[in-house]
């Protein structure tokens, strides 16, 4: 406890009334959840431990998301931030060795989590008697949230301290985690089925071992950073030199003249910009998106190819009528995606002190916000539209296909759509809050309430609250999430297990009311964003700065 | 040139600037001095359409600054006091990048480039990376930045803030040369001796009052009425030299104080430049020897702290 550094940020993080009502909240919505789920006779269900099996694994499975979210939100900024504030350097030449100072910065950001997580213990002991569950495998489950919590946590910290800006660590641990945390999701589910006796070795043996070793390899990497940093000092910055970096880059690279990688990465100017181009657009998608060098994007689109690979051959081709769980693999990159590119680029100027710059040349707010938005939108949608490549490819190859072909324009229609919707929403977060690191995440909880929670709560509903009119008011809500839009379009194909050729199909059934509201709602909202964000936008304009 | 009617800013109840009435004509050099916090940025911020005003108007170029901000814009180059670079930018990109932000035609554009950086001296700089440049130069490149659209009236706000002295007289040399280019001219500061010997007239602001402005020439003059004298005597060992002179001085009829530092005596008298060469030929007459009598200038510092003590009290 004699660390100075952890001692400051747990006076900065804990005493804040926020904090505490925001794990209060946290529990109380948990508990409400628990409660409505509650089986309505727990003595019948005894004999049948389904039920609140099933609620165990989703309470477990929540928080898992939740702590896998929110780590990386206390760890990316940790060293970042500090060198955003240009108080990097005054911590580094403290008295403080490196270790000392990630040590401190690691227990800080694990620590509000940790107590989140400890906190719902209780509520998880009292499901208990409902049966089903054993004590053994309530442990295993925290133990390895705790063990992929410290892990992901620390990975947060070594992308801030290998990275400039808060923004760019943090989509990167995001990307990184992304796959462990849904391969771990998915042995918790698919072990659960099989043998609960290689589940509970798995999640209490060789999953803390190896998050320790990984703990323990990134806390060294970390503490190296933090000798002879080259991201700080006052003048002379270091410049991403793109050559270099694409030499000593692994795997992938992005060579901006080249197709396809010139539809998001244009090549750098060589000659004055033309008449009619928009200079803000211009500047934007060839200077600015990716002037903190290509490893973030690199990373990005790596992962998101790696993981599109198993899901393509699973529900595109071996099991057609799957397809949808494909196209929310797509959305869940845009949403990821999107803020990335557009989040910080209002409060990115505003931070940068480039705004009042630009604020007083003769363009007018429009094409200002327009240029942002555009690029913005640009980069994310052809990333996100690299990955529909294998629908077009599967219309083709999957006989299956043919017939749904609508369908399939449907959801493209879908993807479209999220795209815009979601580089609105960040762009809105962007003009609204003063820093990118804010806004960045207020646009990811933006997002995730508006694309995620409407499902989670339609599923919730159809599960536990069946035939309610709750249910129905919270199944109309979900035409606000193209989540639920691209399951609600109509879907026949064969089953593949059936070698019999006259044997009945599968049908998904259509949902063409969700589907017409879900198309109705974004339009609204983006128009009435768009109106917003050009209001704040000129009082911003009016009192610059205030 | 400029023109500001009873401009008023307040922040919630605290009052930034108030009342302020300001004249610069064309071609002027104006010195807006105050201390931190005394209202300056606020105010310029005003002029350059990035504020409203709580109340008051205010004029650029003929141009309202409140109803026509297209306007003014088109006819202010604009330095704010903390600024940055855009990242992943040449040199040459970034002065392109606001000459077609000011919607200056492609085909003139190169010329106009070629020729701020020239101005500035910059040119040996044009690929170089803008975030990659040293504080005097980004200093130069935010200047250059600000002529792309050769306006006639130029708004600086602490422009050598943090430069080294070597870079603040280039600084210097080149707002001269702007002005002889016939640029009006507003430059703010808390640094008094960089203003006197460059600004034409001057503005004292202090806690969001302006005290005194006018041209520099005429602000002396009101501010001080009196002369301040410096006679440094010949040291003679024998004779009392120096207290024979300070006899005289003592007797002119205009005579207010006097103060002795070593050999060098300084007077305060109220006197023309008549007077002062009649005591030079008192002191011929009786043999008093000196080897310096010095008409001293009112310094800025001195002006400020007359004006804002008058504040004060
Ligand atoms: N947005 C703001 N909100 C509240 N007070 C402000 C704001 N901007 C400036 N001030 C206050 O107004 C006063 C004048 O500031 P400023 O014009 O920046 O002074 P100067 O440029 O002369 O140093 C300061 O006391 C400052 O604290
Ligand atoms: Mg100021």
């Amino acid at each position: 406890m004699a660390n100075p550094v952890l001692q400051r940020e747990l006076v900065a993080n804990l005493r804040s009334p926020r904090a505490f009502a925001l794990q209060a909240a946290f529990l109380l919505l948990l508990g409400a959840l628990v409660a409505m789920a509650w089986p309505s006779a727990p003595r019948l269900t005894l004999a049948n431990p389904e039920p609140a099996r099933r609620l165990v694994d989703l309470f477990f499975i929540g928080q898992f998301l939740l702590a896998s979210l929110t780590a990386p939100v206390f760890a990316a900024g940790a060293l970042t931030g500090e060198k955003e504030r240009k108080t990097y350097e005054l911590l580094l030449a403290s008295a403080l060795r490196p270790a000392q100072i990630v040590w401190g910065k690691w227990a800080a950001a694990l620590l509000p989590s940790v107590l989140l997580i400890v906190s719902t213990l209780p509520i998880v002991v009292l499901c208990l008697p409902l049966g089903g569950v054993s004590l053994y495998e309530v442990l295993a489950a925290y133990t390895a949230l705790l063990a992929a919590l410290a892990c992901f946590s620390l990975f947060s910290l070594l992308c801030s301290a290998h990275f400039t800006r808060t923004t760019a660590a943090l989509v990167t641990s995001y990307f990184c985690i992304l796959p462990p945390a849904l391969v771990g999701v998915a042995l918790w589910q698919l072990l659960g089925e099989w043998s609960s006796g290689v589940r509970l070795a798995l999640f209490l043996g060789v999953l803390p071992a190896l998050s320790a070793g990984a703990c323990v390899l990134f806390f060294v990497l970390t503490s190296r950073k933090l000798w002879y940093p080259s991201d700080i000092g006052s003048e002379g910055r270091d410049i991403v030199d793109e050559q270099q970096e694409l030499r000593e880059a692994v795997g992938l690279v992005i060579s901006r003249d080249e197709f396809p990688d010139r539809l998001f990465a244009p090549a750098k100017r060589t000659d004055l910009l033309p008449d009619d181009a928009n200079p803000v657009l211009d500047k934007e998608l060839r200077s600015e998106l990716f002037s903190q060098g290509t490893l973030m994007p690199r990373v990005v689109i790596q992962i998101s190819l790696l993981l599109a690979v198993p899901l393509m051959g699973a529900c595109l081709y071996l099991i057609p009528i799957f397809a949808p769980w494909y196209l929310a693999y797509v959305l869940l990159f845009n949403m990821l995606t999107a803020p990335v590119f557009t989040a910080g680029s209002v409060s990115g100027e505003r931070e940068r002190r480039t705004l009042d710059l630009l604020l007083v040349t003769t363009l007018r707010p429009g094409t200002i916000l327009w240029g942002k938005l555009f690029s913005g939108l640009r980069v994310s949608s052809v990333l996100t539209m690299f990955l529909m490549w294998p629908v077009a490819l599967a219309c083709v190859l999957v006989p299956e296909y043919y017939a749904n072909l609508p369908t399939f324009a449907g959801m493209l229609a879908v993807v479209a759509v999220t795209c815009i919707v979601s580089s609105v929403v960040s762009l809105f977060c962007s003009v609204s809050f003063q820093k990118s690191y804010v806004s960045l995440t207020a646009a990811y909880l933006a997002l995730g309430c508006l694309y995620l929670l409407p499902p989670a709560a339609d599923y919730f509903a159809r599960t536990y609250l069946s035939e309610t009119p709750a249910a129905s008011a919270v199944h109309t809500a979900a035409a606000a999430s193209p989540f639920s839009a691209v399951f609600a379009f109509p879907l026949e194909v064969k089953n593949p297990n059936d070698p019999n050729p006259n044997a009945p199909k599968l049908i998904r059934p259509a949902d063409w009311p969700l589907v017409a509201g879900y198309f109705a709602a974004q339009a609204i909202l983006v128009l009435l964003l768009l109106a917003f964000i050009q209001r704040t936008f000129r009082n911003r304009y009016d009192a610059a700065g205030g | 040139m400029i023109e500001l009617q009873n401009f008023s800013k307040r922040y919630g109840d605290f009052t930034a600037v108030e009342n302020l009435t300001l004249r610069i004509g064309p071609g002027e050099l104006f010195g807006f001095i105050g201390p931190n916090g005394a209202g300056k940025s606020t105010t310029i911020r005003f002029l350059v359409t990035l504020l409203k005003a709580t109340s008051g108007q205010g004029f650029v170029a003929g141009f309202s600054v409140g109803r026509q901000p297209m306007d003014v814009r088109r006819s202010i180059g604009y330095m704010p006091d903390a600024f940055g670079v855009y990242d992943g930018m040449k040199v040459w990109e970034f002065l392109d990048f606001f000459a077609a932000a000011y919607q200056i035609p492609h085909a003139r554009r190169r010329t106009i480039i070629n020729d701020v950086m020239e101005l500035l001296d910059i040119g040996g700089k044009r690929d170089e990376q803008v975030s990659s440049l040293s504080r005097g130069m980004t200093q130069r490149l935010c200047l250059a930045k600000t002529l792309v659209h050769d306006p006639p009236v130029l708004i600086l706000d602490e422009p050598t803030s943090g430069l080294d002295p070597r870079a603040r007289l280039e600084i210097k040399a080149l707002l001269r040369e702007l002005r002889n280019m016939g640029k009006t001219i507003l430059i703010a500061s808390h640094i008094l001796t960089e203003l006197a010997d460059c600004c034409t007239s001057i503005g004292i602001l202090e806690r969001g009052k302006l005290l005194l402005h006018g041209p520099i020439d005429d602000v002396y003059r009101r501010i001080q009425s009196n002369r301040r004298v410096e006679i440094r005597f010949v040291a003679v060992q024998e004779s009392n030299n120096q207290q024979r002179g300070i006899a005289i001085l003592r007797r002119q009829p205009g005579f207010v104080d006097l103060q002795i530092d070593g050999p060098k005596v300084t007077a305060e008298i109220a006197a023309d430049e008549a007077a002062l060469a009649t005591i030079v030929d008192e002191f011929a007459a009786e043999g008093v020897r000196f080897h310096s009598f010095a008409d001293l200038d009112p310094t800025l510092e001195d002006v400020f702290m007359l004006v804002t003590k008058g504040a004060v009290n």
